[in-house]
This record gives C-alpha cells, structure tokens and sequence, in this order.
C-alpha cells in the first residue's frame, strides 16, 4: 500500500528514540554495584533505555511501512482535515506561561485570573471583561477556601495587602 | 467469615462517625459535579481534587476519595447521556444507547436506570470485595517479591500491549511513564537518578502532575486546536424522570448481568472497564425480547454497561487494595493518593491498620447510598452545570489543574512540568497514543523495581527464583499466553 509518509508519525517516533538514547546515556553514568542482589541502580534505567529504543525502532519501521497500524477512530481530525488553531493553542499556551511567571510574585489571584482570561480568550470567547470577572471571582474562592479552611499556604502576592487589611 | 464480618462491622464504626459521614458526603458531591463537566473522566476528576485532602487525617481523606471516585463515574454517565461526549472509554458503551433515549425525549429514564444500575452494581460489586478481599489477602501474605514481581509484569502486559488499538503505542506509553518514574532517589541505594540538578525532580514526578498535564491540559491544548468551534447539542431534560413499570422490567436483569461482566474483569488484572461495558451491550443486544429498539435507544443498552461500569471500577479496588497494584489509570492515581500519606496498600494494610481499610470499605456502601439519594433530586442542578459555556469550562478546569501541580513545592518549575506534560498528551490524544499506561507506569513501575531487587537479594543474586517458584512461574506463563493467544487466533482465523 503505497502511502504517503506521516511527518508527524515519524517526529514522534524519531522523538521516542531520542528519549531511549537520553536514557541510555544517563545509564552509563550511573553506579552498578548493587550488594546482595549483584544489580544496581543502574539496571532498571538501563532496561527502560533499551525498550525505549526499540519502540522507537519498531514505530519508524511503522510509519515507514504503511503508516502506523491500527489507527483509532476515523474522524475529522485523525484524517487531517481539521486544521490545526495555532491562535487558540497559543492563546491557552500563553495563558499558562503568563500564570508560571506570575504566580510568585503577584500571587495566586492575580495569576489564576490572567490564565483564566487567556484560556477563555482561546477557546474565542470575545468578552474579556466578563472573563476576567469570573475569572477573578473563581481564583479568590478558590484562595480563600485553601487557604483559610483547608490552611494550604499559596501565594498572596499583589493582593496580600489588601487581604490583610481587609482582616482576611 | 465471621472475622469479616466483624472488620466490616468496624469499618462500619469508622464510616458512619459524623465527620466521615461528612467527608464522604462532599466526596460524592463535587465527584458528581466535577465528573459531569464534559471531557472530564473520573481520573482527572480524582487527579484535580487530590489537593483538596493534603490536610485531612488519611482516614478521612481516602473516604472522601472513594466518594469521589464514585462520584465522578455517575457525574460521567449523566454527560454521556445528554450530550454524547463520553469521558472516558468506559462510558462509550452507555453513550450508544444512552444518546439515542434522550433524543427520544426519554433522558429521564436513562438517567435513573443508570443511577439504580449503579448503586446495584457497586452495592453487589463492595459485598464481593468485602468477601474477596480478605481471601486475597490471605494469599498474598504468602508471596513473596519474585511473585509480586511477576504480577506486575502481567498488569503491566495486560494493560499496556493487550488492551488498546495498538501494542507498540501501548508499550511506548507505558515505557515513558517507567522512564518518569525513575525519576528521584533510588530507595535501595539512596542514588539520585535522572534529575538534572533540579531539587523538584529529586522527590519523583507526582503522579497528579503526570495525569493532570495529560489529561487535563492534553485535553485543553487538544481542543482549543481542533474543536473550539464544535457546537454541542444538549438534549432536553423533559418528561418523567421516573421509570415505568415496563422500565424496570427490561432493566433489572441487564443490571445483574453488567454486575457479573464487570466486577470479574475489574478484579483481576486484566485492566479496564471498556471490555466488560461492550460485552455487556453486546449481550443483551442478543438477550433483549425487544432487538428492534437497539440502535433507537433501548434501556436495557443502557443499564447493562452502565451497571458493567461500575461494578468492574469496584473490582479494581480489589489488586489495588489487597495487592498494592494498581490496574486502571484511575486507581494509579488512588495509589498516589495513598502514598502520600506513606501508606502502601497491600495484605500488610489490612493487618497494620484495619480501621483505616474496613472504613473504606464500609464507607462504599454508604457512598452507594448517597450517590442513589443525591442524584436523581439534584439532577436539575447536574444538568445545569452542563451548560457552563466552553470557554469559562476550560477556564476554570485549567485554574484548578495549574492549583495542583503548584501546591505540591510552591514551585513554578511543577508549572513548567505540568505544561510539558500538557504536550505530550496533546501529542498523544491527536496521534493516538493511550495515556493510561503511562500513568500506570510511573506508580507500578518504582514498585517493580524495588519487588525485583529485594527478589535478587534474597536469592543472592541468582535470576532463576522467578521461573522456580512455582506461583511466579505460572504467572509469567500467563503472560505470555495472554501476548500470544490474540496473535494466534488472529493467524488461525486467517487460515
């Protein structure tokens, strides 16, 4: 069956033996003597390197022979003709990293409400105001339960002030 | 016997004090609500609200979790049914008939056929733990690491090259999630290994921050980039929410025969309620007086994988609870939960604290209650929350996932992890690769590692002990039947 070659089919694939090789290099640095049993901490690694390495192997001969086997359900997306929304993916990509650089110093509200907002924004919700409110109002529920009923320590950031003086 | 009884009657003691009771109750509750948001399956379910109990005393916090659990597989059912998005690959079976009930105007019924379906089959299914469980446990108290070692090799087979589309995807998912698990100090020796330097890998990969970033942010990056668009169409909740008598004629046998397809399949380690949801639909698809209504909506299609479900999501608490080995994604992440409070479930847990293991069991019982007496009342509110708009969904599943991960150090290095595993679910939802083994993989396979080296040291280093004891041997032959059989058939059929 003469078939077009999958680039993604063969990344991942290609991505699988780089993980096996990434493994196996870490092995050759880890110690082996291992006491009574005669195997060390570098046994299993070494296992788990070789098994990556051939499943790699055995998905590139897959994707090079017909395409991988056994591919699920035979929808839109799986046919390709879905196009990929890269606007959305990096709408909710950006909101998470936003929230990542946020979060220690602008504290929890303040992150969780950007990262809602962006994430909303990326699923084409075009009412940013409304989404920041809600937004807001889910991250401080959220904070005050944590923190003051199940005494989880996140952080206050910008808010703290304010929360502090509002006796919270 | 009469021990049993005795432990359940204690467990019984613990379950029904008034903060368990209460426990349990918010368990089941945002189980169900968390459960009935679209695209969320009962291991994320339990995933996302594992850091709600890291204050709670284990006791309680396993309570709640069996609530949640629980919660979460009725939550599922009743999205399955009203808007055709099944939450996991469990709940498919129920979605075939389910969909095509409330299409017809009769979502009432199918809504309650599952809910007494489900509190039947976990009811019979939590009476068969109870009486299994402690035969469990008495063999398990005689095998010793090479045993054990072999057992988790056969869940790891099951689940990862047997079950599925594809054996080598299986593998590679299972393999990955190995690799992550090695993550950490290794506990025979103390040495760190595949940690970078970087403190947060030093304690291991949490479990949550594996299954949320799959499951979770997988999900959100997988839809924002092909189906943000998709409408969805709810089907009205109208009409009698009650059965009929013809109703509950047609639904009391497929509620039994899921319960015997599913608790078995549950139990032992052959992974997954998928298999047991589809046999039960194909059954009574042959059994039913009424073959004329498949395919249009027949209850017995409903209440026969429904009950399957459930019972066979009880049966996996039977290797979770008395083995320690984990066979669904779900459990995995039940085992995690147990971890962190240092506890390792397995036959000594019954001996060392035996409050703590009848309570959940006991609590089960009267989870199955709650569940029963909450949700068909409280369904107006259920379906409520099915209207929640998908941009504010998403949203707010991401602010909550996001918590999870941040809680465990304070560190937005957990964050940075949770994304990445965010790709590689994206990755492998689009390109079809499961998840469940990797979730599986990164708790049972620190355990296997440690069973295989402490069976190496008892036998001084001689690798022979695995084929010479006899249960070890039988359940590596097992094994390997189980990887051959489905290519011979497949080789004899072709001839």
């Amino acid at each position: 069956m003469a078939r077009r070659l999958n680039p993604a089919e063969i990344a991942l694939s290609a991505g699988v033996l780089a993980l096996g090789a990434m493994a196996a290099g870490v092995t050759t640095t880890l110690p082996s003597e291992g006491g009574y049993s005669g195997i060390g901490p570098n046994f299993f690694p070494g296992l788990i390197a070789a098994g990556l390495l051939a499943l790699g192997a055995w998905l590139m001969w897959e994707a090079f022979v017909g395409g991988w086997k056994n591919r699920g359900p035979d929808d839109a997306v799986a046919r390709g003709e879905h196009a990929f929304e890269r606007a959305g993916f990096l709408w909710v990509t950006g909101g998470l990293f936003a929230h990542m650089a946020l979060i220690g110093f602008a504290g929890f509200v303040v992150a969780g409400t950007v990262l809602f907002a962006g994430v909303a924004r990326g699923f084409g919700s075009r009412r940013a105001v409304r989404d920041a409110c809600a937004g807001l109002v889910l991250s401080l529920g959220v904070f005050l339960f944590f923190v003051k009923f199940l005494n989880v320590n996140l952080p206050g950031g910008w808010l703290a002030p304010l929360l502090g003086s509002a006796g919270i | 016997m009469v021990e049993t009884f005795d432990a359940l009657l204690n467990g019984f003691n613990v379950a029904l004090k008034p903060i368990n009771l209460l426990w349990g109750f918010i368990g089941v509750t945002l189980g169900t609500f968390v459960g009935v948001l679209p695209g969320v399956g009962p291991a994320l379910t339990v995933a996302m609200l594992l850091p709600l109990t890291v204050k709670l005393d284990p006791t309680g916090a396993l309570i709640m979790f069996a609530g949640i659990y629980y919660g979460a597989m009725f939550g599922g059912s009743t999205t399955t049914i009203l808007l055709n998005t099944p939450g996991e690959s469990a709940s498919i079976a129920t979605a075939l008939e389910g969909n095509k009930m409330a299409k017809a105007g009769r979502a009432g019924p199918a809504l309650a056929t599952c809910a007494i379906g489900s509190f039947i089959a976990g009811t019979i299914a939590t009476i068969l733990l109870t009486l299994i469980a402690p035969l469990v446990v008495e063999i398990a108290l005689k095998l010793g690491p090479a045993e054990y070692f072999a057992l988790m090799v056969f869940a790891f087979t099951t689940v990862a090259a047997v079950l599925g589309a594809s054996t080598v995807r299986g593998l590679t998912s299972l393999f990955l999630g190995l690799l992550l698990g090695l993550a950490g100090i290794d506990s025979q020796t103390g040495q760190a290994r595949f940690a970078f330097g970087v403190p947060e890998l030093l304690d291991g990969i949490d479990v949550v921050v594996l299954a949320v970033g799959l499951f979770a942010v997988g999900e959100a990056l997988y839809m924002v980039s092909y189906q943000s668009k998709l409408g969805e169409k709810m089907e009205k909740l109208t009409g009698s929410l009650w059965m009929s008598k013809d109703d509950w004629k047609r639904s009391w046998k497929p509620w039994l025969r899921g319960t015997a397809l599913g608790f078995p399949f549950g139990s032992i380690p052959a992974g997954g309620a998928e298999i047991p949801t589809f046999l039960s639909y194909a059954t009574e698809k042959k059994l039913t007086p009424h073959p004329e209504q498949f395919g249009q909506g027949a209850i017995e299609g409903v209440a026969g994988p429904e009950a399957a479900n459930n019972a066979s999501a009880t049966g996996t608490l039977v290797p979770l609870l008395t083995l320690g080995i984990p066979t669904s994604a779900t459990a995995a992440i039940l085992l995690g939960a147990f971890q962190n409070y240092g506890i390792q479930p397995g036959p000594l847990l019954f001996q060392s604290q035996p409050e703590l293991v009848w309570g959940l069991i006991a609590s089960m019982y009267v989870g199955n209650v709650m569940l029963l007496v909450l949700n068909l009342p409280l369904i107006g509110i259920w379906v409520r929350v099915l209207t929640i708009p998908r941009p504010m969904l998403y949203a707010g599943i991401l602010v909550f996932a996001t918590l999870g991960a941040y809680s465990l150090h304070q560190s937005w290095v957990d964050l940075l992890t949770l994304y990445v595993f965010g790709l590689l679910g994206f990755a492998m939802r689009r390109w079809d690769i499961p998840v469940g083994p990797a979730v599986i993989g990164l708790i049972l396979g620190p355990l296997a590692e440690t069973q295989f080296r402490r069976a190496l040291s008892i036998s001084q280093g001689d690798a022979t002990v695995f084929i010479t004891h006899p249960i070890s041997a039988a359940v590596f032959a097992l094994t390997a039947v189980v990887i051959v059989a489905p290519w011979v058939v497949r080789r004899l059929r072709r001839h």
